[in-house]
């Protein structure tokens, strides 16, 4: 603005509103160039989300309770055993959404073994279908409950155009309760983002209370 | 105002709403096509209503192919909209098949109950025609040309009746 004092009178009428303009159509693509990490209660969940929201990506980690996820299990065919297995070892539904729009042709890419959990100064990788698959064989878990089991998780790789996205659960492997950073890794144009969203927290291993009449 | 003129002041202001605006979008309502279409791998099904399901027996038509599961939210989602695309394109040549992965036909029947449709529900119980179809999340969705040919797919829910999306439908039954 300085610079701007300086000029001449004509020069100022001329400069000004080009500095406006460029700013006024730039300050949209410089807020969606930014990462925002959100974090809040999901309306339909009623449980803790963190979500990553960037320009034509959207990923949302929604907190599920231990006694869903056994809920969820047993009735796709799995013994208690097995449900009690999955459910201590924090689950949360993902939401993984291509926002950008339909004139677009920006595709996203990722791939959950580039993703990183940092707990307890550990390091370590997700459990994707692939690690669940053997543990089932493991398990003689029933053939339909495997198949159950696999669709039902986020896809360990993914391409999404634009209007894509999937739900599914992702697996930390952490006891319940734990608080834990992520490493978020997608490709877009070629590059690869990488954000981390910090603090989450496993969902404590406790049964709903009723609600009171 | 004594520095900003009038005009810069406005434009300013369009151009934040229209970023505002662009935010607020809904969803798209895309198809990605495939480039290049495939022969669509056939099979032979029962439906949950018991009828046998043979997808050659749709030569001629365009088919959409849904994957889907009960327990999977957005599929949950989305068959309300399949109901009333089926609706409005009956008698168009436009075909929806909405195979069911890995349930039984009491589970397909209970939720009909919930989502009542009238479009053909096949059940691939163990998951095999599935595995044949380039397929990683449910829900998916494949638009079969006359030809049965692949030529367009889809990840996650879309609203099947949304215009655009019946355009592209009804694009491909001219062809």
């Amino acid at each position: 603005m300085r610079l701007a004092w300086k000029m001449n009178p004509s020069r100022f009428r001329v400069f000004v509103p080009v500095v406006v303009l460029s700013g006024a159509l730039l300050a949209p693509a410089a807020l969606c160039a930014s990462v925002a990490v959100t974090t809040g209660t999901d309306a339909e969940a009623k449980l803790p989300y963190w979500e990553v929201a960037a320009p034509g990506v959207s990923i949302r980690l929604v907190q599920r309770l231990p006694a869903q996820t056994r809920g969820f299990f047993q009735a796709r065919g799995f013994s208690v055993a097995d449900t009690d297995y999955v459910a201590a070892r924090c689950v949360f539904q993902t939401i993984f959404r291509n926002t950008a729009p339909a004139v677009s042709s920006d595709a996203i890419d990722y791939d959950l073994r580039e993703w990183v959990v940092h707990a307890g100064g550990v390091q370590r990788g997700l459990m994707t279908r692939e690690d669940w698959k053997k543990i089932w064989i493991a398990r003689r878990a029933p053939m339909a409950a495997q198949l159950a089991f696999e669709w039902g998780l986020l896809p360990t790789r993914q391409h999404y155009n634009p209007g894509d996205f999937n739900w599914g659960m992702s697996v930390y492997g952490l006891p319940p309760g734990t608080r834990f950073d992520l490493d978020v890794v997608w490709r877009q144009r070629g590059e690869r983002h990488e954000v981390r969203v910090k603090e989450l927290r496993c969902a404590p291993d406790v049964s709903p209370e009723p609600t009171a009449q | 105002m004594s520095i900003f003129s009038h005009r810069s002041f406005w434009i300013a202001a369009l151009a934040l709403l229209l970023g505002v605006a662009r935010a607020a979008e809904p969803p798209a309502q895309t198809l990605s096509r495939i480039d290049p279409p495939f022969p669509a791998p056939d099979f032979t099904l029962t439906g949950e209503d018991g009828n046998t399901y043979r997808l050659s027996d749709y030569r001629g038509k365009v088919v959409v192919l849904n994957f889907w599961a009960t327990w999977c939210p957005p599929c949950r989602e989305e068959m309300s909209s399949m109901e009333r695309a089926h609706q409005k394109t009956r008698g168009e040549n436009i075909v929806l098949l909405a195979v069911n992965v890995g349930e039984t036909a009491d589970q397909v029947f209970e939720f009909t109950g919930h989502y009542p449709v009238t479009f053909p529900l096949p059940i691939d119980a163990d998951g095999a025609v599935l595995r044949r179809y380039p397929v990683v999340g449910l829900p998916t969705t494949f638009v079969i040309d006359p030809r049965g040919r692949v030529i367009y797919r889809a990840i996650g829910g879309r609203e099947w009746d949304d215009e655009r999306l019946l355009a592209e439908l009804r694009k491909l039954v001219r062809r």
